[in-house]
């Protein structure tokens, strides 16, 4: 789990930090799977023709998925920060989304 | 568990909508199982491509993160 940026650290008990590390691990590893599932189901229908002539990926069909990885992981960020930036806005009187 | 099923269930489910397409007969051809076969291959090959680029993607947010020691990082969240 080295990706994950929990470093710890804090003043609270040790009981406490782990109990809380341990919700935000697996809340961490949902996303991440979900994520990755998603990327893998998108990125197969748009790179990959349904025709199967081989059961290699061949050199576009690899491009195509690097390529198809980066712009979603790229949109993710967008949304998620047009999101955030919304969400600060309209933010403190409530999350108007 | 949950994972592999996740998995298991989104492959069939892809491989059986793009190869299966003629209700003729009950049992598969050898057309269809060649196809099945292929897309099975492809997939798997998919799959373990997405998890590199994944992998590193996640190695770069995790030296970004530490580099920068503050913030919540990671996928949703933060400025970066």
């Amino acid at each position: 789990m080295s990706f994950l940026p929990f470093g710890g650290g804090g003043n609270a008990s040790s009981q406490q930090i782990n109990q809380q590390n341990i919700a935000m691990v697996e809340q961490e590893y949902e996303a991440v799977t979900e994520t990755f599932y998603r990327i893998v189901g998108t990125c197969f229908k748009k790179c990959i023709p349904p025709k199967y002539i081989e059961g290699e990926l061949n050199k576009g069909e690899s491009v195509c998925i690097d390529r198809c990885f980066s712009k979603y992981i790229e949109v993710t960020t967008k949304i998620g920060e047009a999101l955030a930036k919304k969400g600060q806005e309209a933010g403190k009187s409530g999350f108007g989304v | 568990m949950r994972d592999f099923m996740k998995f298991y269930s989104n492959l069939v489910d892809r491989c059986y909508n793009d190869c299966i397409n003629d209700f003729t007969s009950k049992t598969l051809t050898t057309k269809e199982e060649t196809c099945i076969q292929r897309c099975t291959d492809k997939f798997l090959k998919h799959n373990e491509r997405v998890g590199q680029r994944f992998a590193e993607y996640n190695q770069g947010v995790a030296a970004q993160a530490q580099s920068a020691q503050t913030g919540s990082g990671g996928w949703f969240g933060g400025g970066r």
